[in-house]
């Protein structure tokens, strides 16, 4: 035990505060790995489906017609990976309510986005090119803001709540605009959204 | 006007307030692993344990050998006593350091 233990301490309140951040910290996933990958998959996926898919059926830039999708496909996964990991090490650190409502967070999402691809998967052979990618596009965002705004209800993070509702909005003002608008609007405003959300998250735990 | 708030001597050493505040950033009813706490507040094993020890004595602390998959682990809750307790020193202390905001 060191001398200074008993000691009373000399400013108790700042260790009071300082304490508590230290833990807080310590349990909460890295906002940056919970936001960014999403944030940058959004930002480059959609701005590559722009490009080759863009307003009224132009084509901005001649990419291979299926590259800006699998490009879309792979980072959603690598972005999934990463999420996934960072917040299954932040559920394992506690034991309790918030672990469990973490966990249940988790599949929430996985099971979600599984039950719309399957959805997708049936209709999109279906529809036009232009219409089955803003069914795609469309639903995962909605899907996503919707889950941000829950999100917001189990963390009690008003934060989180504005990203879904930001989400949301744009997403409806993208499909209203229709596909083209849909993923610039998405990939700079959603993306973007995001990318701050990871970087004021990240200050204020920091 | 005078009689100034007792302060618990359990809490009110340097290592214990550490170890309670840092709990108490907990919600009631989460258990955080053992390492992880040692981790967040830098302490040894050895020394977080004689804390912890005494803070289970007075019933502030509630310490649970478990086991997550194989591995066996310890998890560590502030008890609402002990929760009670902290609100209780934090409030004394407020009003030691600024009596005329009592009410």
């Amino acid at each position: 035990m060191d001398p200074e233990d008993d000691q009373a301490p000399a400013d108790p309140l700042a260790l009071i505060e300082r304490e508590r951040a230290n833990l807080v910290r310590h349990i909460a996933p890295d906002p940056r790995l919970m936001y960014w990958p999403w944030g940058f998959a959004w930002l480059i996926g959609f701005t590559l489906l722009f490009l080759r898919y863009g307003p009224d059926g132009k084509v901005y830039v001649n990419l291979p017609d299926w590259l800006p999708l699998t490009v879309l496909m792979l980072l959603f996964i690598a972005a999934g990976l990463v999420t996934g990991f960072a917040g299954s090490r932040s559920v394992r650190r506690t034991s309790g309510p918030t672990s469990q409502a973490g966990l249940a967070y988790g599949l929430t999402w996985s099971i979600a986005f599984f039950g719309f691809s399957v959805l997708y998967a049936r209709l999109a052979n279906d529809l036009p090119d232009q219409q089955a990618g803003l069914l795609w596009a469309g639903g995962m965002v909605a899907l996503t803001g919707a889950l941000h705004m829950a999100g917001s209800a189990i963390w009690q993070d008003r934060q989180l709540f504005v990203l879904g509702a930001w989400t949301s909005v744009i997403n409806i003002v993208g499909i209203v605009a229709g596909p083209g608008w849909h993923s610039l609007i998405v990939a700079i405003a959603g993306g973007a959204g995001m990318i701050v959300a990871g970087f004021l998250g990240w200050r204020r735990l920091r | 006007m005078t009689d100034a708030p007792e302060l618990d001597p359990v809490i009110h050493a340097q290592a214990r307030l550490r170890v309670v505040s840092a709990l108490s950033a907990l919600r009631e009813a989460d258990k955080i692993t053992f390492p992880r706490l040692q981790e967040s507040l830098g302490m040894t094993a050895g020394n977080l344990s004689v804390h912890l020890r005494k803070l289970e004595d007075a019933g502030y602390v509630e310490v649970t050998k478990t086991h997550q998959g194989r591995t066996p682990a310890t998890l560590i809750r502030l008890t609402r006593r002990g929760r009670l307790a902290f609100e209780e020193y934090t409030a004394a202390l407020r009003a030691l350091l600024d009596p005329g905001a009592q009410s």
